[in-house]
């Protein structure tokens, strides 16, 4: 019994608490911005946890601060910041990574190794690409409903991933994974500075009942690989979401009888269906109700709903038509994985075509667009304003 | 075996002696036609008014009485309005009988005594048990009076198996200990092995239950392997189900054997209401259990190795609070749970009126103001009371105390080798507990070694019309429990 007492006391003495930190020596990082200064690297750092001279912080109410640090590979300019704070870093809170557009034309994989090979950091965080302005300033704007700049971030996605679909897209993981995966090419989302910098880093911001600068989400960016091709526009941007299966609302404007009509879905149903080697079909369900209707039309009657289908099936199909072409040939990066789908079902031919697929054979792919729709209501109004005044 | 002097003034000059001429005792010397007796009785343990009334009086109307005695002795003997009377033989006995409150009545040219019970009302009546206040079932609870606390057994169980065997222990204070069971239910060797360990005891006094506590487990452990009860409902629940209860003279808390651990998360509350709450509320003090136990070591664990499991905006929050706070977490906690155990400790000591000043200075001043002072974080004083909350919870002291032993040495564990020590602790905890074993009941049965009678009434507990045998692990005789099975 003494014997045992004395190799556990022994033991617990030899472990010499190795992981050892106590919480007020750690600066916690919430986010990071890397940008491309010259031939260096500008890494950002925002820090969640800096009390700001206020000795008696009792709310829990933390006050961030942002370092920077430039140099030739990313490690090197995190151990300038490091040297920079009084305290430990700490990247294991890391929830949004912004890197800016040149990083993206340069390749994103250079940034990479770092991100995944920290022991600290994970792989559960947010990353953007921030276009025309610097990824460093993306951490300093104060918004006035979040504590902290990554924290608003964050919060802007996840309210975002139901409405207006950010999704999965947004998420570090899915993004290398979409890199790592055969016949598969990612997409990143963007995040956009509205106003300046200047005026929305300082104090100033939160006070004034309308913020002079707020960030939010822009359209999503085509990579290639690692590099960045091009960034789309609103309306690419919902239609890819819509192949992707991935949109969970959906507003549809269609021309009818010199009338614009609104169109909300928020049951958009897409499958792909890979046909043979050669040809894919697309099917796209959609049901949705009149959100918006102005001009001259009976909605009371079944004909005119019909043809109001009718329309939002064609011009949807058009439209999806066109966004494939689009991406077939101009930016030629297969977002949507058909290469991987040939790749698991027909994967003698996959062997031969893949040092081609993206530059060849994914624009002499046959792809085709079934579109189903239904309004299934008119919602709160059976005619149109226009319509009673009569 | 010391034989009694014929001459009642020797044997009165005899116990004067051997009682240092205490003030206390008492003799008086009757004349009854020429033949003198004497009545010894210490007044500070009889009742002198049963004296009066049913001895001296007797003897006076006798000297007036045309009767003439030819056995004065036999007659005192058949005469006297007594129900508990009876002769000894033996000097060595008069002083327990005296102490104990009896009377002995000697006569002259008799080498024999007769003893007989005037016994003072030296205790408080029956009240409302303090230790294990219930709301719903009987409210009466043990008290200092053997005899009393017999009778409130027998009162609820009717049947003449329940038997008492007593024992008399303790050289100076020659307490009476009862040792009750039902016969054709109890295990007849844990009974044996019972009263063997209680024979073996030499010990000069025993004024409470909690003094022969120790000499009936067989092994030490931090957790008490007996528990204690004040109340009769729960002694006769436990009875029923096959245990020993062992009652002290002189003590209001009666010891309940064989116990397991999960007696200590039973309430005597829990026959008397629906079965479905009861399972739920055991759930939830034996999470309350294991959280006491858990909490800070988790705490410091996570707080100072594997701060990458804490949600991002608790971690900052954490950290925020923690900002200006001098002292290691692990200390800040070691030295908050060491003030609360010891404001538990002085509250209990302390007379009721000055609780309030207590508390005052306990929850103002050092909570308060320890925070504004950035002596320790707001965390760690939340941590300490739901700590200390959850350990309030179970109604036995000693459990408590070991739950508190068990926490600094996960505390200790936690600082110094993080997650990995806590798991390591758990391990050598339940293996602890799991070695435990008293009168062949393992301290974890019925759940280790598993009993499928026994988890009828475990944590779940089973309807009782339902439940048709009693545990088996307490007692394999006469199972049945409940007749009318289909």
């Amino acid at each position: 019994m003494k014997k045992a007492l004395t190799v556990i006391i022994i033991c617990l003495l030899l472990c010499g608490c190795e992981d050892y930190a106590e919480l007020n020596n750690l600066s916690i990082v919430t986010a990071a911005g890397i940008d491309k200064a010259g031939d260096k690297y500008e890494v950002t750092l925002l820090i969640a946890n800096s009390p700001k001279n206020e000795t008696t912080n009792k709310e829990g109410e933390a006050k961030t601060t942002v370092y920077q640090g430039k140099a030739k590979t990313i490690a090197e300019a995190v151990k300038i910041i490091d040297k920079k704070t009084p305290k430990q870093l700490y990247f294991s809170h890391i929830n949004v990574v912004v890197i800016s557009e040149e990083i993206g034309k340069e390749g994103f994989l250079n940034v990479a190794d770092w991100l995944i090979r920290h022991p600290q950091t994970r792989n559960r965080f947010y990353l953007m690409q921030v276009n025309e302005n610097k990824a460093g300033d993306v951490l300093k704007i104060i918004s006035p409903l979040e504590s902290f700049p990554s924290q608003s971030i964050a919060t802007l996605i996840e309210s975002n991933k139901n409405s207006r679909s950010v999704g999965d897209t947004a998420s570090y993981s899915n993004f290398i994974g979409r890199i790592l995966e055969t016949g598969y090419e990612p997409i990143m989302s963007t995040i956009k500075i509205n106003g300046t910098v200047k005026e929305g880093s300082t104090q100033e911001n939160l006070e004034t009942t309308e913020p002079k600068t707020y960030l939010s989400l822009g359209p999503l960016a085509i990579y290639k690989k690692d590099k960045l091709i091009e960034t789309t526009t609103k309306k690419q941007t919902d239609l890819i979401y819509v192949i992707t299966n991935e949109a969970k609302e959906l507003l549809y404007n269609i021309k009818y009888k010199n009338s614009s009509i609104n169109i909300f879905s928020n049951a958009v149903k897409t499958k792909i269906k890979l046909k043979n080697e050669n040809s894919v079909d697309i099917y796209v369900e959609a049901k949705g109700s009149i959100y918006e209707a102005n001009g001259n039309i009976n909605l009371n009657s079944t004909s005119e709903i019909e043809n109001i289908e009718k329309i939002w099936k064609t011009s949807m199909k058009k439209d999806l038509i066109k966004l494939i072409k689009q991406i077939k040939t101009e930016y030629k990066s297969d977002i949507f994985g058909f290469g991987n789908m040939i790749y698991k079902n027909y994967p003698q031919k996959w062997k031969k075509i893949k040092d081609k697929w993206n530059e060849k054979y994914f624009n002499n792919l046959n792809i085709n667009v079934h579109t189903k729709t239904e309004i299934i209501s008119t919602a709160s109004l059976t005619k149109t304003l226009r319509d009673d005044e009569k | 075996m010391e034989k009694i002097s014929i001459k009642i003034e020797e044997t009165i000059d005899k116990i004067k002696k051997i009682y240092g001429n205490s003030s206390d005792i008492n003799t008086r010397i009757i004349n009854i036609k020429g033949t003198k007796i004497g009545c010894i009785f210490l007044e500070s343990s009889s009742a002198t008014a049963t004296i009066s009334d049913f001895i001296i009086k007797s003897a006076i109307y006798a000297e007036k009485s045309k009767t003439i005695f030819d056995n004065l002795f036999n007659t005192l003997k058949n005469k006297l309005f007594n129900c508990q009377l009876f002769t000894i033989e033996n000097f060595k006995d008069f002083p327990y009988y005296l102490s104990s409150g009896f009377t002995i009545i000697i006569v002259d040219g008799n080498d024999k005594a007769i003893v007989m019970e005037t016994r003072a009302n030296l205790d408080r009546g029956i009240t409302e048990s303090t230790s294990e206040p219930i709301i719903r079932g009987p409210k009466d609870s043990f008290t200092e009076s053997h005899s009393k606390n017999l009778g409130l057994i027998r009162k609820r169980i009717k049947d003449p198996n329940l038997w008492f065997d007593e024992i008399k222990l303790g050289r100076r204070t020659k307490t009476r200990i009862t040792i009750a069971y039902i016969n054709n239910i109890a295990d007849k060797i844990k009974i044996r092995k019972i009263k063997d360990r209680l024979n073996e005891i030499d010990i000069d006094g025993i004024l409470d239950s909690g003094n022969i506590r120790d000499y009936l487990t067989s092994q030490k452990s931090i957790f008490p392997q007996i528990k204690s009860s004040e109340r009769p409902d729960t002694a006769c629940q436990e009875l029923l189900n096959g245990k020993i209860v062992i009652l002290v003279e002189n003590s209001p808390f009666i010891l309940i054997l064989p116990t397991v651990f999960l007696d200590y998360i039973k309430s005597p509350e829990d026959q008397n209401q629906k079965s479905i709450n009861i399972s739920f509320t055991r759930i939830l003090r034996f999470f309350a259990l294991i959280i006491t136990i858990l909490t800070p070591a988790i705490y410091i664990a996570i707080a100072t190795y594997d701060q990458n499991t804490i949600p991002d905006k608790l971690l900052i929050s954490l950290a925020v609070q923690r900002e200006g706070v001098p002292f290691p977490t692990f200390f800040e906690i070691i030295l908050f749970m060491t003030v609360f155990e010891i404001l538990r400790e002085s509250d209990l000591k302390s007379p009721t009126n000055m609780s309030t000043a207590m508390s005052i200075v306990g929850a103002l001043v050092l909570g308060q103001a320890a925070v504004d002072a950035s002596i320790v974080s707001p965390i760690t004083i939340i941590i300490v009371a739901i700590t200390s909350i959850c350990s309030l919870i179970f109604q036995d002291s000693d459990f408590i105390n070991g739950i508190r032993f068990w926490r600094f040495l996960f505390i200790l564990a936690s600082s110094m080798l993080g997650v990995i020590g806590i798991l390591s602790m758990s391990l050598i905890w339940i293996t602890k507990m799991a070695s435990l074993e008293n009168l062949n009941t393992s301290f974890l049965s019925p759940i280790a070694p598993f009993d499928k009678t026994g988890n009828q009434d475990a944590i779940i507990k089973e309807a009782t019309p339902n439940i048709y045998e009693r545990p088996k692990y307490i007692s394999s005789k006469n199972i049945i429990k409940q007749g009318g099975r289909k």
